[in-house]
């Protein structure tokens, strides 16, 4: 018999916390479809994608009823492309983001990450393949993500890779103009990049996974803010240390709901389970906010002094009620810092309040990096590369995760909006120092040694 | 109360052995401490076992229900004749009704456990309104509790059933027919599987 109170704080997050499994995402290993004839190929890809995610959607809704918990996003991550299609040439690889797209489309997911390489250490011929396909593939598809992991700690930053990146993402800047540069929403520039991942646009299943496995990330940051809410009200004199406990709580509430869905689609795919993802990931929605938790912590805006702090604090004290919550934990696992996918933090740039430096730094204490930044149309490619660079030795000094998706939105300037629609959001532009400068350290190239501390054997 | 099973015979005063038998017994009055203790201390002097209690409070008024075996030797008057002299002055009401010694727990029907929860302004009929489609589709309320305050406040006017949804039922048709008749009274409704609040509530 539960109480009243059990119940209730339960329909009151569905209800006006936007309580919410944010995505459940089916992994599925392609490594034995390679082939070098590039038909049969795609209908091998695509007749696993659609055979084995045929009941994902379906699925995901029926637990999710049954629940009362919507699922609000139904993915398919894939091993990555760069390795599986390595025989293929750009254009070639543009096909095949073709169907990807296709098979996404066929089972109704929203995105299919994967298009991916992994390129820290140096760059193969499939790799190379899938990088100068990047700007294409980004623009002929709409539900295809694409990751590109150029440092780990263990390897130190291809400075190389970094400065391709940077060239591509300009690239498909401009393919996808009239779109503010949409392309670019949908790649992800990553050090340390997790296997697991089942948030866009980084997922894709590494080469280590198995055939098939769900991994979910939960969602929540409408229920840590009341939960903050309702502390303070009650407790006006509360200090941090009580702060901390509820977040902790509240985590884990979030995280037991995420698993028990995610355990029981699992089961009716007859799936392994894999990992919980512990992000706290915020929507363009009033009331689904990372930024609004700061405002409920005190603070005049996320991007004033005293936010890293108070980052730092709500991303740990988010891990250690997810990790009790669940002993299968991954992904990125922490609080995410979107701008254009977070109304208030979008409001906050727009105000003045948070700049990209700041923002750099504060993705030092949480996951997962310059996440969703529109910057003027004519930031350069090596400046955009600059910036990834910085953003990647924050991951490898750290041996953490860190990303990049930065967004130049061609023939806008800092402080006009861009529009990328839906989950992705809308946002300010912001400007960057030295935008269109030369940047004859970046052009360098190279790879940077893995630190010392990467020397623990 | 104890977890032990009762036997099936209690020994007699002559040595015989003689059969049991089961009560349940309601309890009412005005709340006030020391009700329990002189209830089960007339129990535990007339030599019952306690199998099963449920015990609440609405409002300021006690009740609940003991479930107990016992001698046969005892009719229903006289068990609630001893039960009234013994507590006099705390002025309860009692009913005792016998059992089948043999109880049957499990249903015939294998069931699922949910949670239906609605909230909506005070009116006549809700408790009504509600079950009437439970019992159209076989759901058998387990637990009830609603607390209607008036106004329109929807906390303050909450039911939470926690019921039983046989397998065979079709879930969706049993979800239209509880959001149709909660459309027509106004109320808010939500149904979930038990496991959700176990999940997020409680350290298992």
């Amino acid at each position: 018999m539960f109480t009243h109170g059990e119940i209730l704080s339960v329909l009151e997050m569905l209800k006006s916390e936007h309580l919410d499994l944010r995505t459940v995402t089916l992994g599925l290993n392609l490594l034995d479809c390679a082939s070098d004839d590039l038909k049969r190929f795609q209908a091998k890809i695509y007749d696993r994608i659609t055979r084995t995610a045929a009941n994902l959607v379906a699925v995901c809704d029926q637990v999710g009823e049954k629940y009362g918990i919507p699922v609000v996003n139904k993915r398919i991550s894939v091993s990555p492309i760069a390795v599986v299609a390595a025989p293929f040439g750009p254009e070639e690889m543009v096909a095949i983001a073709g169907t990807l797209d296709k098979a996404a489309r066929a089972i109704n997911v929203d995105f299919l990450g994967g298009f991916s390489a992994l390129v820290e250490k140096g760059m193969a011929r499939g790799d190379r393949a899938l990088i100068e396909a990047l700007p294409q593939a980004l623009a002929t598809t709409a539900r295809v993500c694409a990751s590109v992991n150029v440092a780990t700690t263990r390897a130190g930053i291809n400075m190389d890779a970094v400065l391709l990146m940077g060239r591509q993402i300009k690239a498909a800047s401009e393919l996808t103009a009239a779109k503010d540069g949409i392309g670019c929403a949908k790649l992800c520039v990553f050090a340390n990049i997790p296997e697991d991942v089942p948030f866009m646009a980084g997922a894709y299943l590494g080469v280590s996974e198995r055939d098939t496995v769900i991994n979910v990330g939960v969602s929540g940051p409408g229920v840590v803010k009341k939960a903050i809410d309702r502390l303070l009200a009650d407790n006006p004199e509360a200090d941090l240390g009580r702060i901390t406990e509820s977040i902790k709580r509240t985590a884990y509430k979030v995280t037991r709901a995420g698993e028990l869905i995610g355990r029981e689609v699992a089961g009716i795919l007859g799936v392994p389970f894999g990992v919980v993802d512990l992000s706290l990931a915020p929507t363009p929605n009033v009331g689904d906010s990372v930024g609004e938790i700061f405002q409920s912590l005190g603070l005049t805006s996320i991007g004033v002094p005293g936010s890293t702090v108070a980052l730092a604090m709500l991303n740990d004290a988010v891990k250690k009620g997810g990790a009790f919550a669940s002993s299968h934990v991954g992904g990125l696992s922490g609080a995410f810092i979107p701008v254009s996918e977070d109304l208030n933090i979008s409001q906050a740039a727009e105000n003045g309040f948070l700049c990209l430096e700041k923002l750099e730094a504060m993705t030092s204490v949480c996951s997962v990096g310059l996440d969703m930044v529109a910057v003027p149309g004519e930031t350069s490619a090596e400046t955009i590369a600059a910036i990834i660079a910085d953003e990647m030795a924050i991951g490898v000094i750290n041996k953490k995760t860190t990303a990049a998706r930065i967004i130049p939105v061609p023939g806008k300037k800092a402080g006009e909006r861009a529009s990328f629609g839906g989950l992705l959001g809308e946002s300010v532009i912001m400007p960057v120092n030295n935008a269109g400068a030369d940047n004859p350290f970046i052009r360098r190239g190279g790879l940077i040694p893995a630190p010392i501390h990467s020397l623990t054997n | 109360m104890t977890d032990a099973k009762p036997p099936a015979s209690l020994p007699g005063l002559d040595g015989d052995k003689v059969a049991m038998k089961k009560f349940i017994i309601t309890v009412l009055g005005e709340d006030r401490p020391g009700i329990i203790a002189a209830v089960t201390n007339v129990l535990h002097e007339q030599d019952y076992n306690i199998e099963e209690v449920s015990q609440t409070i609405l409002q300021n008024q006690f009740s609940c229900f003991f479930v107990v075996a016992g001698s046969e030797r005892q009719s229903n008057a006289q068990l609630t004749a001893v039960l009234e002299n013994s507590t006099a002055g705390f002025e309860l009401f009692f009913h005792v009704r016998e059992l089948s010694p043999h109880v049957n727990l499990n249903r015939e029907l294998v069931c699922e456990p949910y949670v239906v929860t609605t909230q909506g302004p005070d009116r006549k009929g809700l408790v009504a309104g509600i079950t009437a489609v439970f019992a159209a589709y076989q759901v058998n309320v387990a637990q009830l509790r609603a607390v209607f305050r008036g106004g329109d406040e929807p906390l303050n006017n909450t039911m939470i059933y926690e019921v039983d949804i046989p397998l065979s039922v079709d879930l969706n048709e049993l979800r239209r027919a509880l959001s149709e008749r909660a459309k027509e009274l106004d109320l808010e409704i939500s149904i979930q599987h038990r496991n959700i609040f176990e999940a997020m509530n409680r350290v298992l």
